[in-house]
């Protein structure tokens, strides 16, 4: 089984305690304990970091593929801090800020890219503005291996709600364009598969909740495992230990038992797999 | 928040998206980019000339949620009004003086209310598994404003306030819920990055005789979305309520939980939910939200988010504003 680490900024996650918050951000802030904790997702057997990017897990990132042979899968925008800029700088503000972080390549590309959108970005279309500035912040990783393309839940949720497959389909048209390949990550994948339908097929690999207990299993349980069934070989399973209810060796026996693809570990999960199991033995192959 | 609504409306199987109403007629094309398919409309009246509504949804700004709702009501349809609920007390009063006479359903958006684990925590405490409840300190910080904000957000006159109106309030509706009437309120308030309040601390009594502290700002780091944490203590022990789970220490076996430390997850509690809009704010509690506004429509029983409970949550609003403009108690009318 692939299992997967899965890395925000800290400042996004929920925790127990404000003093488990605080603890926990001031510690992940740094690059260097990103690096640790990538090191020991490493020696539990993860080979892939599924991420979204901020400052700090840019650059972990980049030393840790200097030192380490992961793939990582990028998940764009990094959508609270585009909230954030939204809210403080306007769209334009925002969308200058992503820009102004590109290289002066980067920047070209992403102009002829945009021109041929102008029309639907000044009617404020959902579909060409989320692409905009995925496609910014995705120029943004240069020196990064990245080999999966997600769109951030926030956006990804909201697109299927409306029934828009043609966010995800042009997501992995312009994926396939860099030579890698798309994926989706979602806490609804039985719309994920009901908006897409065949196109289902374009992304290899479909993060989505998966644990003994239902927990953020929507629609459910049963309808989520009934998909998970059809075609195991394409779902990564997300939330494995139910917000930290399910031991992780018991949770991963459970998407072992369905024959998912891979697993994702979150930081607490890990952590608590390295220091439970000890090195290299706390995690079923 | 609309957007929010308006997909949830068309994907919950109990309810039809029918109509957006914007003066911003240049919305259409970006609504229908995201797949809602129905027709804008500049004005309720031209909506209600095409169709007919059993509900409307109030997400303007807060300034303007009265008028709305004065306008809405000219045929009875069921109200669901953002939070805060209005910018003055006085405003609120108002809204659900029409909602009443109206004979309508009404809800406020007090969308943490419905999240499973604080459901749970209301239970246990309505069950008397505490004992007789005596105080409680309570938070809620988001990291948001580190400097000169713009907007009508950042504007009391059309948001009502700043933390404590649109952040902290979510919790004020909770404790309300929880506690009952409000009955004194001491606070202190800062402004210290923007023209409205960053910050504040209140001592609140309600009715029953509880009494607690709470701590609110959104100008702490650590927490992109509002981190928010109540304890209860009680004659018989203590109820943590988080994000995900509720920790209750008890001094002896009560209510089915044993002495000593009980922990109630997320996990463990009923998913009644169908679709989660958005997971990592307010997750499924939006689309229970909905859920709980349907029912109370279809039942023609006022939920327990009405408006009468929102005008509570108002009142603790004010008398923050009152107490820390003037120094003073302020005791609820």
């Amino acid at each position: 089984m692939n299992l997967v680490l899965e890395l925000r900024p800290p400042e996004s996650r929920f925790y127990g305690s404000w003093r488990e918050r605080l603890e926990t951000v001031a510690k992940l802030r740094r690059p260097d304990e990103v690096h640790a904790l990538c090191e020991q997702a490493y020696i539990l057997g993860v080979r892939t970091i599924v991420a979204v990017l901020d400052d700090t897990i840019r650059e972990a990132l980049l030393t840790f593929q200097r030192w380490r042979d992961v793939a990582v899968w990028a998940v764009v925008p990094n959508m609270f801090a585009f909230i954030r800029d939204l809210t403080d700088l306007g769209m334009v503000g925002a969308a200058r800020s992503r820009f102004l972080r590109l290289t002066p390549a980067a920047m070209t590309r992403t102009t002829l890219g945009a021109l041929g959108a102008l029309g639907a970005i000044r009617r404020r279309d959902f579909v060409a503005g989320a692409l905009l500035v995925a496609d910014m912040e995705m120029a943004a990783l240069r020196g990064l291996r990245v080999t999966r393309l997600f769109l951030h839940p926030q956006l990804t949720e909201i697109a299927l709600a409306g029934g828009l497959p043609t966010l995800f389909t042009e997501l992995a048209t312009r994926a396939a364009r860099q030579g890698i390949d798309a994926g989706i990550v979602t806490h609804n994948p039985v719309r994920a598969a009901t908006v897409l339908g065949a196109d289902l097929a374009r992304f290899p690999a479909v993060i989505a909740p998966c644990n003994p207990l239902g927990y953020k299993m929507f629609p459910g349980r049963d309808a989520c495992e009934a998909l998970f069934r059809s075609d195991p070989g394409r779902f990564f399973a997300d939330e494995v230990t139910a917000g930290g209810s399910v031991a992780v060796e018991k949770a991963l026996g459970h998407v072992q038992g369905l024959g998912l693809a891979g697993a994702v570990l979150d930081v607490r999960a890990v952590e608590r797999a390295y220091q439970v199991g000890g090195v290299g033995t706390a995690i079923p192959a | 928040m609309g957007m929010v609504h308006g997909h949830l409306l068309q994907i919950h199987p109990e309810t039809e998206l029918v109509a957006f109403v914007d003066r911003d007629t240049g919305l259409a094309a970006h609504l229908a980019s995201q797949g809602l398919r129905a027709k804008l409309y500049p004005s309720l009246e031209a909506a209600y000339g095409e169709t007919a509504p059993d509900a409307l949804f109030v997400c303007t700004p807060t300034h303007t949620h009265l008028a709305v709702v004065r306008a809405a009501l000219v045929r009875p349809v069921h109200l669901f009004v953002e939070k805060p609920v209005a910018t003055t007390l006085a405003d609120a009063e108002a809204i659900l003086d029409l909602a009443t006479q109206a004979g309508v359903m009404h809800a406020a958006g007090y969308v943490y209310g419905h999240l499973p684990v604080v459901a749970a925590a209301r239970e246990v405490l309505a069950a008397g598994v505490l004992g007789e409840v005596l105080r409680f300190t309570a938070h809620a910080y988001v990291s948001e404003v580190f400097g000169e904000k713009r907007g009508w957000f950042f504007q009391k006159e059309l948001a009502g306030g700043g933390v404590v109106a649109n952040m902290a309030s979510h919790l004020l509706f909770i404790l309300g819920w929880f506690f009952g009437p409000i009955r004194r309120v001491v606070a202190s308030t800062r402004s210290h990055a923007s023209a409205v309040e960053d910050s504040a601390q209140v001592l609140l009594t309600f009715t029953n005789g509880v009494t607690g502290l709470l701590d609110t700002s959104w100008s702490v780091p650590g927490t992109q979305m509002l981190d928010y944490g109540l304890t209860v203590d009680g004659r018989g022990g203590t109820l943590v309520l988080g994000r995900d789970r509720i920790l209750l220490h008890l001094l002896s076996a009560a209510g089915g939980y044993e002495a000593g430390w009980n922990e109630i997850h997320a996990s463990s509690l009923p998913a009644d939910a169908a679709f989660d809009v958005s997971p990592h704010i307010g997750g499924e509690a939006f689309y229970r939200q909905l859920t709980t506004f349907v029912r109370a429509c279809q039942t023609r029983t006022q939920p327990f988010s009405s408006l009468t409970e929102a005008l509570n949550t108002q009142r603790m609003i004010d008398g923050i504003y009152t107490s820390a403009a003037s120094g003073q108690p302020v005791d609820a009318a």
